[in-house]
């Protein structure tokens, strides 16, 4: 009896157990996904499922009650060294259901049923009764969020349990002789029992042998009750205290002997297999004194303890978002991103790919480049992707435009855009694709028919300045000339990065429209000497002296390259060879459409991996041999292609200084006039912009040119 | 399993086995595989390293399978636990009520629970998963492996990567290994982690052929998985490589010109 001045003494004495931490494999999860889906549906009644606990563990590790993807073949095997245990699943199906069933009266249940098995003795012939567990469950199948919470059931003395000899490691008290012995006995009774371990046993020991026996063989075994051991298959790891499943066994001692008993000693068995030489001198053995339990604790169920405390070290339940290893999208999400990484453990190590991946992307028409394009994108990882488009798909389409099936050209045809954006979604639902069906207003198109026409002109010039400033690459891929001059001034005007691709029949190009340097507004550390060098002629190129002098085909900064329009009349340097573009015709060689789209996003990726992006020098077909700018290799201008020779070029070429759509006067008047401006280029004649831009006088001067070559010719 | 896009080199190669029967040396069929296995498992066995045979219900199919426990060296992991473990318990009002009411059940009891041992204490614990599968489009053993939390959620392939040693960790990127990636498990249809096999031939084709000019007996399994096996975190004590004995009559040249010419592909 302590007295009450050494009550913190007394406290130090009294045992205390490692509780189990519970341990559940990602395959328990997908298991209890599969049954939940498949078997138990709404059933809630509880389910037989089994865990084990190891024994063999290094230090350090807490002591676990596993359960593994197996848990719901109750009877199934165990791993080498574990001990089964049963428990029972209680899967609520709503989490309303999970937290208020009666977790009290749970534990309550299955104490009964130990105590029980105690009193009956059945327990004795089958001690893995006395440790079972409880798993209370509830999977949001729509999340994947699962809540749990275990019950290790045990019984309690209503008060602790005195040592009276503190724990020593068995190596102290056996002789190796002894020690071995233990083992070979206790091999010996799990071979004769045909289980890998054996939970609980007696032991026997003197200097000369160690026997051990099944717990229900005690009368006959046990001769001295002043010199009692019992050993029990311990999964601590701890030198100073015995795991769980002891705590049932020593409840059922005192309960079946306790009065007769005097000092009981434990044999915590610890039994590990390190470099493949096993030991058991780790095993604890400490001496305590049980409780004496009244006589009313016979016949009412003790109290007991047992739901695991969760993390925070608070009684609570826990939960494990599983979303990403389960849920499909977030699976196509990682293994998307997981494979574009390959690329740079190895081959591109400095591939920025978070640069690509987070651009945003327009892609103005959804035909047969829109199709390609999107596609490629998305296999760089790109999320954002924004179509724009008026058409609707028409039989012919789905053989060439790869987002688009028969189906979707039943009934007069889905619309483009919005049927690409449900495509991509079903490709790959990570990506936040959006359509907006809309006609883009042309030069020569007249919009000035009514008030409402003018009105509707105005507010799809409003929602695709909205859209451009949305993004960062703006990708023109429609099948006409003229619904590309829009674009290409707003982007000029908005100084965003324009990938233009076009087809012909044979031939393609994909180019990067020059990006204008930053508007002295914009960026406050740019000289306005350099922001207007844009309106400099290209005649006189005023280049920073660090840079390699550019020629009017070489070395061309990004600032400076011509667009889309440039290039129309500033025709690239070999282009006397090759046949031009036509451009109005949509009727191209079939695998054309995949290679010009795939180049453009190619293009495009190239230049974000540049460190000035936009602004790169454009390489040109000469630079082929020389050290590539990027991880990725070239940044060229512009990508001109020739089925026929199954030939690429890469030209570069100047930003012209009277360009239709890029010059500083179109630029000037957009952004001083605005709708007025485009108004008028959309309801005049070409001669409009032509007289604007000085490209009248350029041609008169040209005519008269070529005349007087002609005059001479004639008068050889 | 089902063929794999990626397999046309290895027919390729197989294509060639009639002009160089070395080759086949590099190359594992499944009956070899199994034998490999089975010897494999006796040792494991022997040394409770915890490796078994896991079959496949309803089917011929299994796999090799261990499971093995480690602490995270990650120092900024168990923030992030406790950080997300924190977000969950505040989103939810509700169960911090349930947790009050059980704890007033509590009173009275000396629960006799040690109480002291917190969770991510000393590091978090990791239980690492290791299947061995036989690829057929490849010929080779296939590692497959996901690590996760005692609360069964899996690691991502940059925390798998931080528990890597880093001497490895150096050279899993420059090495044969640079090949890890994200695969559902064929037989499992859950999602894991593989060290692909297209570079397996390449590795391994050396080791074989210097066995195979020492005219020294090797346990394909075994020598392969001592090279993959580390890199993920895997011990395999070397008694395996000195005891386990290879296929008898493994011979894993055995495919003769003839042989090949009656072969199905």
């Amino acid at each position: 009896m302590a007295a009450v001045s050494r009550d913190k003494d007394s406290a130090d004495q009294k045992l205390q157990f490692a509780p189990f931490s519970s341990a559940l494999e990602a395959g328990f999860w997908h298991q209890l996904t599969q049954k939940k889906l498949n078997d138990y549906r709404l059933d809630e009644s509880p389910k037989n499922i089994k865990g084990y606990y190891y024994n063999g563990d290094p230090v350090g590790l807490p002591t676990r009650l596993t359960l593994e993807f197996s848990a719901f073949e109750a009877d199934g095997p165990s791993p080498a060294r574990c001990c089964p245990v049963t428990g029972t699943l209680y899967n609520t199906n709503t989490l309303e259901a999970f937290k208020t069933s009666d977790k009290k009266a749970l534990l309550e249940q299955q104490s009964k049923e130990i105590w029980e098995a105690i009193q009956s003795d059945a327990a004795l012939k089958d001690p893995s009764l006395l440790c079972s567990f409880l798993l209370l469950t509830y999977a949001d199948l729509k999340k994947y969020h699962y809540y749990y919470w275990f019950c290790f059931p045990a019984l309690c003395f209503s008060e602790g349990i005195k040592i009276l000899k503190q724990p020593v490691t068995l190596a102290e008290v056996f002789s190796p002789r002894q020690t071995s012995g233990l083992q070979a006995a206790y091999d010996r009774l799990c071979i004769d029992t045909g289980t890998s371990a054996v939970p609980y046993f007696l032991v026997k020991h003197s200097e000369a042998a160690v026997e051990v026996a099944l717990l229900r063989h005690w009368d006959s075994f046990i001769t001295d009750f002043n010199k009692v051991t019992v050993g029990v298959y311990d999964p601590c790891t701890l030198p100073q205290h015995p795991g769980w499943p002891l705590r049932n066994l020593l409840f059922l001692i005192a309960s079946k002997w306790g009065p007769q008993l005097g000092v009981l000693e434990v044999l915590c068995f610890r039994d590990r297999t390190l470099q493949g030489t096993r030991n058991i001198q780790h095993s604890i053995v400490f001496q305590v004194k049980l409780p004496v339990l009244e006589q009313s604790d016979n016949t009412v169920c003790p109290k007991s303890v047992g739901w695991e405390k969760n993390p925070k070290g608070a009684m609570g339940p826990r939960m494990v978002n599983l979303s990403e290893c389960m849920d499909p999208k977030r699976l196509a999400e990682s293994s998307v991103d997981l494979n574009l990484k390959l690329m740079r453990w190895r081959l591109v190590p400095s591939l920025n790919l978070d640069k690509v991946t987070s651009t945003k992307c327009l892609l103005l028409g959804a035909g047969t480049l829109g199709c390609n394009v999107a596609r490629t994108l998305m296999g760089w990882g790109v999320r954002r992707i924004t179509f724009v488009d008026n058409a609707k798909i028409s039989y012919s389409n789905p053989v060439r435009q790869h987002l688009y099936e028969f189906e979707d050209c039943l009934g007069g045809g889905k619309d483009k855009a919005s049927a690409a954006v449900d495509r991509l979604g079903k490709i790959f639902p990570g990506v936040v694709a959006e359509g907006h069906v809309m006609s883009i207003p042309m030069p020569g198109h007249p919009v000035n028919f009514s008030a409402a026409t003018v009105s509707q002109a105005q507010k799809d010039v409003e929602h695709l300045e909205k859209l451009i400033t949305e993004h960062d690459v703006i990708f023109l891929l429609m099948d006409t000339r003229e619904s590309r001059w829009l674009p290409t001034v707003i982007a000029a005007s908005k100084r965003k990065l324009v990938i233009n691709s076009a087809l012909g029949f044979d031939t393609f190009v994909v180019m990067r429209h020059g990006l204008k340097k930053p508007k002295p507004c914009d960026a406050t550390d740019s000289s306005p000497s350099i922001s207007s060098s844009a309106s400099s002629s290209s005649s006189t190129p005023a280049e920073p002296a660090h840079l390699p002098a550019a020629s009017l085909f070489s070395n061309i900064p990004g600032h400076r390259l011509g667009c889309y329009f440039c290039n129309d009349v500033v025709a690239p340097g070999d282009s006397t060879r090759d046949r031009t573009l036509d451009q109005q015709c949509t009727v191209s060689r079939p695998g054309l459409a995949m290679i010009a789209g795939a180049l453009a996003v190619e293009l495009m990726v190239s230049i974000l991996q540049h460190s000035e992006g936009g602004y790169a020098v454009a390489s040109s077909s000469d630079d082929r041999m020389n050290e590539p700018p990027t991880s990725l290799g070239l940044v060229p201008h512009q990508i001109r292609g020739f089925l026929s020779r199954f030939d690429n070029v890469l030209p570069a070429s100047l930003a012209f200084d009277k360009c239709t759509a890029c010059s500083q006067v179109v630029l000037d008047s957009y952004e001083k006039d605005g709708f007025n401006f485009l108004s008028k280029v959309f309801n005049s004649s070409h001669s409009f912009l032509e007289d604007l831009t000085g490209l009248t006088q350029l041609h008169q001067e040209t005519q008269n040119a070529e005349i007087w070559d002609m005059s001479d010719d004639e008068s050889i | 399993m089902e063929e794999e896009e990626e397999a046309v080199p290895v027919r390729t190669l197989l294509a060639n086995r009639h002009i160089s029967p070395e080759m086949s040396s590099c190359f594992l069929d499944e009956e070899k595989f199994r034998q490999c296995c089975q010897l494999f498992l006796e040792h494991s066995d022997s040394l409770s390293d915890g490796w078994r045979w896991e079959s496949v219900k309803d089917s011929h199919e299994g796999y090799l399978r261990k499971t093995a426990l480690g602490t995270s060296r990650r120092r900024s992991n168990p923030d992030q636990i406790s950080e997300r473990e924190q977000q969950q318990t505040s989103s939810d009002p509700h169960q911090e009520k349930t947790s009050l009411s059980l704890q007033n059940n509590n009173d009275g009891i000396d629960d006799g629970a040690l109480c002291c041992l917190r969770e991510g204490s000393s590091g978090v614990v990791i239980q690492y998963e290791y299947h061995i599968l036989y690829s057929n489009s490849y010929q080779t053993p296939v590692l497959y492996f996901r690590a996760s939390t005692l609360d069964g959620k899996s690691l991502s392939l940059e925390d798998v990567w931080d528990s890597v040693h880093s001497n490895y960790r150096q050279r899993l990127q420059n090495g044969p290994w640079d090949t890890i990636t994200q695969q559902e498990h064929p037989l499992l249809g859950q999602s894991f982690f593989v060290l692909h096999p297209c570079r397996t031939e390449e590795f391994m084709r050396p080791v074989m052929q210097a066995a195979l000019e020492a005219d020294r007996q090797v346990n394909y399994v075994v020598t392969w998985l001592s090279v993959v096996g580390p890199v993920v975190g895997l011990d395999v004590p070397l008694s395996y490589c000195t005891q386990v004995p290879a296929v008898p009559h493994c011979t894993f040249n055995s495919l003769h010109p003839a042989a090949v010419e009656t072969s199905p592909d």
